[in-house]
């Protein structure tokens, strides 16, 4: 998939956005963040590249501001695909490559581990849960899957 | 009456005891849960945000494995209602992004049709308040700090909730005997969704303590939640922080099946991070009141 800011603008309706800021205001994650959730919306519809913004990877996707909004901008929506675009310019948090890499080899984002193993047990559950983390011959066919997508390739760091 | 399991990760791999508690209240109320081989949903907040069409094909694998079983796929957790959901509603009304998804996903053999219908366990126990009557044992009359989470609400058009006013909740705690009690942002976020709880530990601490403020004040006796995610946040977030709030966390099927007269230990309440003993005293005295069976 291919993605210009263009397309996100005319996707998720910026251009509808009067900035009355109840966005900003309904944004748990503005209060304890730079994020400024009109800002963002303000700069990506007037084409500026908020691609590396940091605070973009501070919204919690709660999804108030796209609620409230007045205008029924998709904000929430936007800023998720703003960050897609983010990511094509390897601008990201890098910290989230342990989540994907579980994914990669488990199939899980958060995988079994032996300490919970152990509870499983303690509670009488199979220690193994019945998943294809379990299932060797479809986690085979999901690392197929996940391999021809994109989502590998992208978070690929380049060394430096 | 029949549902297709999916646990997601968290409740498998890191609160067992909602997982558990979810089959002995559904076995108390005459459900069948089969279980079928699911992936991560995928994570609505970082998966979705790295790559919409990954999202999307990793979802409709899930959809797919459902539909393949043919039973409603039924979750326990916010964030994977918000990923199955939102894609399964996406797919329907896409036939291209349908038409890419089966495309990769041909390769492996499988296709999706776009007949599974999702559910979140809150409204199937919604819809059997009469049942959840029937089966309660033991009206724990404790008071309750509800958090509905973000994406079982929100985004309201794929969730047909009212997002500003849901009452669906204080109408099962209610049924149980309980009472829910108001605290201001109730309805916001609990810091752990859109990558945050991994990307930014202070930020999402941060939405955290300011809501436990709010719970400790109101005076609850639990916090009470309906996704595994926002309870690994409420309840390891806890000892994460500098001040100690000590607010014990029961995901909803554990609430449940204390008032339908299952021991805590049973529950796996003890797994938890944040000591749960007041609750499992109260549930223990009622439970002598009434001479239950295993006391």
């Amino acid at each position: 998939m291919t993605i210009e800011l263009p397309d996100i603008i005319k996707e998720f309706d910026l251009k509808r956005c009067m900035q009355c800021g109840k966005c900003t205001a309904s944004c748990p994650a503005g209060f304890e963040s730079n994020l400024r959730t009109r800002l963002v919306i303000y700069l990506a519809k007037s084409g500026t590249d908020v691609l590396d913004m940091k605070e973009l990877w501070c919204c919690t996707t709660c999804y108030s501001c796209q609620e409230r909004c007045p205008k029924n901008v998709k904000v929430t929506d936007a800023i998720i695909r703003l960050r897609n675009l983010a990511v094509r310019n390897k601008n990201f948090p890098k910290i989230h490559i342990a989540a994907i890499n579980a994914i990669k080899d488990t199939s899980n984002g958060f995988p079994l581990t032996p300490e919970v193993s152990k509870i499983r047990s303690l509670l009488g559950l199979p220690i193994e849960p019945h998943d294809v983390a379990h299932d060797a011959e479809e986690l085979k066919k999901f690392k197929i899957l996940l391999d021809s997508l994109s989502l590998l390739d992208l978070v690929e760091v380049v060394p430096e | 009456m029949k549902y297709s399991l999916f646990p997601g990760c968290i409740a498998k791999n890191m609160y067992p005891s909602i997982e558990k508690s979810t089959e002995i209240i559904f076995r108390q109320l005459g459900i069948d849960l089969i279980r079928d081989a699911y992936t991560c949903c995928p994570a609505p907040g970082v998966i979705r945000s790295y790559d919409f069409d990954s999202w999307l094909v990793i979802a409709a694998r899930n959809l797919a494995t459902a539909e393949k079983s043919g039973s409603d796929l039924m979750t326990i957790c916010n964030g994977c209602y918000g990923t199955l959901h939102a894609a399964n509603q996406h797919l329907i009304g896409h036939q291209d992004a349908l038409k890419m998804v089966n495309e990769k996903m041909s390769t492996i053999g499988v296709s999706y049709f776009g007949r599974t219908k999702v559910v979140h366990f809150v409204d199937v126990i919604g819809d059997m308040i009469p049942q959840i009557r029937e089966n309660v044992k033991v009206e724990l009359g404790l008071k309750i700090a509800i958090h509905y989470g973000c994406h079982y609400l929100r985004p309201s058009i794929d969730s047909g909730q009212n997002p500003e006013n849901p009452e669906i909740l204080e109408g099962i705690v209610r049924a149980l005997g309980c009472e829910s009690i108001e605290f201001p942002e109730k309805l916001s976020c609990c810091g752990a969704g859109g990558g945050v709880w991994s990307g930014d530990e202070q930020v999402s601490l941060r939405i955290l303590e300011k809501k436990l403020r709010f719970i400790k004040e109101s005076g609850a006796d639990c916090i009470l939640d309906v996704c595994p995610f926002c309870h690994l946040q409420l309840d390891q977030g806890q000892k994460r922080l500098k001040a100690r709030y000590e607010i014990p966390v029961l995901h909803l099927s554990q609430l449940i099946g204390l008032s339908f007269g299952t021991k805590d230990k049973i529950l796996g309440l003890h797994t938890h991070m944040v000591s749960t003993r007041d609750i499992a005293r109260k549930a223990k005295k009622a439970r002598r009141e009434i001479a239950l069976d295993g006391d």
